[in-house]
């Protein structure tokens, strides 16, 4: 028993401690440039190995979109992958002749599905399925000049790692980390898909994704629910849907549309790229003015201005998928830069951040459910959302009782310093932590330069953090947590899929 | 750090790549011509050694500790790892390892409350956490510099004294019912578990767990197998970040050094019983795409063919986009987003060999055959010089990404002596790579890969497939029941 003293007198000494932030005393060295044509670099050093990551962000993602080319900034980051005038062809300007004959049949095509679409119109499945059938003989035709996944290939065999790309509703980012002496190999590539994209394999491609979405959401139960909730909770935002796009969009978008878009949003003045590594920032400088540097300026992109109205009173949706119930709650909430964000971002810890938290302790410990709270960060109003799982035999709505109770409480209770002073320690630690890798550093900058404009905002929002008291807490629930506010998407199993005691036979 | 030659060699192995790239036939776009002109210098870098950046020590009562100091950021971790695991248990107590591991993090000790401990641990941004895996617990604790003490008091008596309060233990038991109750939901979690049934029985790789085998496990049981395994001769740590070294000897020595040794003998796990069983097995579920993963027993870690299996299977499956297998399926047809395949070496045993993809319902039959005669292909054909000098090329350039932070420096050369790995075997890596050639790509290829042994599993909308699937072999349905909780 020799520890026992120890141990709890250093509980109780907590209390009185002056805090005292790790993160403070860091110095995140920063070195940042502007090209001539407007698109901005950042470089940290960091000589621990010879090795560098990298991230390219672009300022477009869903929220870019309007229905019937939503998912196009995706479909768009795919197409990234595919290659440009001279890298994956040996003969850009013969491919070109085809790809414009599979344009003007798609465009043939995609009239005749327009026809389809109404009995009365006149249209016919012989004459869509033989322009479906050239299209796909064209398409063969151009493989012969096609260099299949060269980019990706070049990277992988000079060392790339941790290679890929993502798109959310906010952006779209490309990163790959390599030995730091392929530094050129980089930007030459990078640049080179930015200068002289050529969107070859189009059509298989848009196909493609297509199985990503029915694998990532319509097979899967919180894609389901996440779908739902995005789409019925935001009326007119570009929010309202995920950043794979509707299935008809995907199935149905043009080259030329998505080439269009292309050209629109991707100007290097709405571009960012980080390196962080064994590098030297003014030998990352001069690399990139050469590269990036020459692409040319464009117009900067038209601003996004849809937005919701308030919400006039709480949504309820239900969606019917074979899989045990959960349910997925949102409240919208403001865009990053106001002053409510930091309250709710700390609220959404003392809600289920960790083994202390209210829900972990009022929910989770009475074994009533699994639930998690999550605060947005966006360029544009979101959703403060939980996620709930019923635990053993609880319903769905018992959860959602305690889930509100809790809410509740933060409305007529102050929460107590003690448990804002926990969440602030963690959050300094954590942060902290995620500057211990190359990547960390690098997702972390890009990301805040893209959304807040400057990615010093990771050091001043620290900074709104810890001036945050228990009446902000009250006053953000009041204002945002309320069931006006809300919109509750539910997941319920068909009463086809069989409920326990009549198992679906196979067949 | 001295210089070294390791990765010159590296760096010469693209430009032997570039000559590699030029028989006739082969495709050559403008942009490669462009980058065969770069110039990379040299980078003088070596396989981080026990002595030089990492120092290991032994403890009197045998622990043993790898330290790596680090001072770039105000952060300590700790790692330790023990041999014991669930592979070790007979059946019905395959639960008990993984739970006495979350109950030593959720319980608290014999000198703090869980409640407490919680606070403690939150209020100053540690991160402590506990697990019990398959064959080892692998557990950790980070903090800033400033609780560094605190830290390593605590983690020492969470490893030496839990508590296993009954509440907890309850707790940690409905989480797991919860789990069992909810693990049909998700269709790629269970085509990969039947799947591994299929592949090993009812040995320990393939088991799968009940509720019953959870439900009647007490406190008296954790406590016993925590007592059985967590022994200071069975520890062994990793250390990183920024601290002094002999100050932090001293800190294990304090709250470690008085920890009484005591014989652990690990029990026999049963061998893997090769028989094949090819066979289609399916799953219906109203689903508008097909999960589909196959596979059979494949290559244990000690295989020396393990190199050319790596480099073959890179080729064919797991190279991602420029394998074989993903550009047919995904980039030539459109038919899938992902399509992999993989030789996972199994850590005391023979692993897997496993390929999957989800597509269509309609187009279920054409994916597994286009992957079906990549496998043929790639048996019965060398492959070209260029696919294998990308795929060694790539395998070693890749190779200094294992080693790029302290933690994992010294979380690679700690696993080396705790797997009982050949000390030598980070050192030779590259070595083994390059020797690689065409003939043993296509010798591992026809010993490892056995189409006529394939067992498939494939869940979807079974009525919607194109075709029937028994010319694959012969089909048997799995009637997937409700996971039994009460």
């Amino acid at each position: 028993m020799k520890h026992k003293i120890s141990l709890a007198a250093l509980v109780g000494l907590l209390l009185l401690c002056q805090m005292a932030w790790a993160a403070d005393d860091i110095n995140l060295d920063v070195t940042e440039k502007t090209l001539s044509n407007g698109m901005q670099i950042l470089v940290v050093e960091n000589h621990m190995a010879p090795v560098m990551s990298t991230f390219v962000r672009f300022k477009v993602g869903g929220v870019n979109e309007h229905t019937g080319i939503s998912g196009t900034s995706h479909l768009l980051e795919h197409m990234l992958f595919k290659g440009t005038k001279i890298i994956g062809t040996t003969d850009y300007a013969a491919e070109s002749v085809l790809m414009k004959k599979i344009d003007s049949l798609a465009a043939l095509l995609r009239d005749e599905k327009g026809k389809l679409h109404s009995k009365l119109l006149g249209g016919s499945e012989e004459r869509a399925k033989a322009l479906r059938d050239e299209i796909a003989k064209v398409q063969a035709e151009e493989t012969k000049y096609v260099i299949k996944d060269e980019l990706w290939g070049t990277y992988l065999k000079n060392g790339g790692s941790g290679l890929n790309a993502s798109t959310s509703a906010d952006g779209t980012q490309y990163y790959v980390s390599l030995p730091s002496n392929r530094l050129e190999l980089w930007a030459f590539l990078e640049s080179d898909r930015i200068a002289n994209l050529q969107l070859r394999e189009f059509y298989s491609e848009r196909d493609v994704v297509r199985e990503e979405r029915r694998r990532s959401y319509e097979t899967q139960p919180n894609g389901r629910l996440q779908e739902a909730l995005i789409a019925s909770a935001n009326w007119s935002s570009p929010y309202a849907w995920s950043a794979i796009g509707w299935a008809s969009d995907i199935e149905n978008v043009m080259r030329e549309d998505v080439e269009h878009y292309f050209h629109t949003y991707y100007s290097p003045s709405n571009a960012i790229a980080v390196v962080v590594g064994d590098v030297k920032a003014d030998d990352v400088f001069a690399i990139c003015e050469k590269y990036f540097g020459k692409v040319p300026a464009t117009p900067a992109p038209p601003p996004v201005l849809t937005d919701n109205g308030p919400q006039m009173g709480e949504r309820k949706i239900e969606i019917e998928f074979d899989a045990n119930p959960s349910a997925l709650i949102g409240w919208h909430m403001p865009e990053a830069g106001q002053a409510d964000v930091a309250p709710l971002d700390l609220l959404s810890d003392i809600l289920s951040a960790g083994r202390t938290s209210r829900f972990y302790k009022n929910i989770m410990e009475k074994k009533l459910g699994q639930v998690s709270a999550s605060s947005s960060f966006s360029r544009f109003p979101s959703l403060f959302t939980c996620r709930v799982m019923p635990m053993g035999n609880h319903t769905v709505d018992e959860v959602l009782t305690a889930v509100y109770a809790e809410i509740d409480r933060l409305k007529t209770e102050p929460v107590t310093q003690a448990e804002i002073d926990k969440i602030l320690a963690q959050t300094d630690a954590d942060f902290v932590r995620s500057l211990a890798s190359n990547n960390g550093i690098a997702f972390r900058l890009g990301d805040m330069q893209a959304v807040a404009g400057n990615w010093h905002y990771l050091l001043d929002y620290r900074q709104e953090m810890k001036k945050i008291t228990p009446a902000d807490i009250m006053r953000v629930a009041k204002t945002y947590l309320t069931k006006t506010n809300r919109t509750v998407v539910t997941l319920v199993k068909p009463a086809s899929a069989g409920g326990d005691a009549a198992p679906k036979a196979g067949l | 750090m001295k210089k070294l030659y390791i990765l010159l060699i590296l760096i010469m192995a693209a430009s032997v790549l570039t000559a590699a790239e030029k028989p006739a036939g082969e495709k050559i776009s403008a942009g490669s011509k462009i980058m065969s002109g770069f110039k990379y210098k040299d980078i003088t870098w070596s396989v981080p050694e026990v002595g030089r950046e990492v120092q290991r020590e032994v403890l009197d009562n045998s622990i043993i500790v790898y330290f790596m100091e680090d001072h770039r950021l105000p952060l300590v971790s700790i790692g330790a790892m023990l041999h014991c695991g669930e592979m070790y248990e007979p059946t019905e107590r395959m639960a008990i390892p993984g739970l006495t591991g979350n109950v030593m993090r959720i319980g608290g000790t014999t000198h703090i409350s869980a409640d407490s401990l919680n606070l403690l641990l939150e209020s100053l941004g540690i991160n402590l956490q506990m697990s019990i895996g398959f064959d080892a617990s692998n557990s950790g604790i980070s903090c800033l510099t400033k609780d560094l003490e605190t830290s390593v008091q605590i983690f020492a008596d969470v490893l030496r004294n839990p508590a296993f309060p009954d509440d907890k233990l309850d707790l940690a038991k409905e989480q797991m019912r919860t789990m069992i109750k909810r693990r049909n939901d998700n269709v790629g979690g269970v085509v990969a578990r039947e799947l591994s049934h299929l592949i090993y029985g009812d040995n320990p790789y393939g088991r799968i767990l009940e509720w019953s085998y959870i439900k009647g496990i007490t406190r008296q049981d954790l406590a016993a197998y925590h007592s059985t395994y967590f022994v200071p001769n069975n520890l062994t740590l990793a250390v990183t970040g920024d601290f002094d070294k002999a100050k932090m000897k001293a800190l294990l020595v304090k709250y470690l050094g008085d920890w009484a040794k005591k014989d652990v003998k690990l029990p026999d796990v049963p061998k893997i019983a090769t028989a094949p069983k090819p066979g289609v097995y399916e799953i219906y579920k109203d689903l508008n795409q097909a999960n589909i993963q196959f596979g059979h027993l494949g290559i244990d870690r000690n295989n020396p063919d393990r190199y050319a299996v790596n480099v073959m299977n890179w080729i064919l499956g797991g190279g991602s986009f420029t394998s074989r297998m993903t550009s047919k399926v995904r980039s030539d047809e459109g038919l899938a987003y992902s399509v992999r395949s993989s030789f996972d070496p199994g850590s005391h045993d023979l692993g897997t060999f496993l390929a999957s993809t989800e597509t269509k319902n309609k187009t279920t039959h054409k994916a597994i055959s286009l992957m079906l005669g990549e496998i043929n292909r790639i048996r019965t054909e060398p492959v070209s010089d260029k696919e294998l000098a990308d795929a060694k090329d790539g395998f070693i350039n890749r190779f200094v990404f294992n080693f790029t932070s302290a933690d994992q420096i010294v979380g690679r050369l700690a696993a080396l002596e705790f797997d009982k790995r050949p000390p030598d075997e980070l050192k030779k890596y590259i070595d083994n790579i390059r020797a690689v050639t065409k003939d043993d790509v296509l010798r591992v290829a026809k010993q490892y890969l056995k189409p006529e042994n394939l067992t498939f599993t494939v869940m979807g909308k079974l009525d919607d497939f194109e075709a029937p699937l028994d010319d694959l072999g012969k089909v048997i349905k799995i009637d997937l029941k409700p996971p039994v909780i009460e």
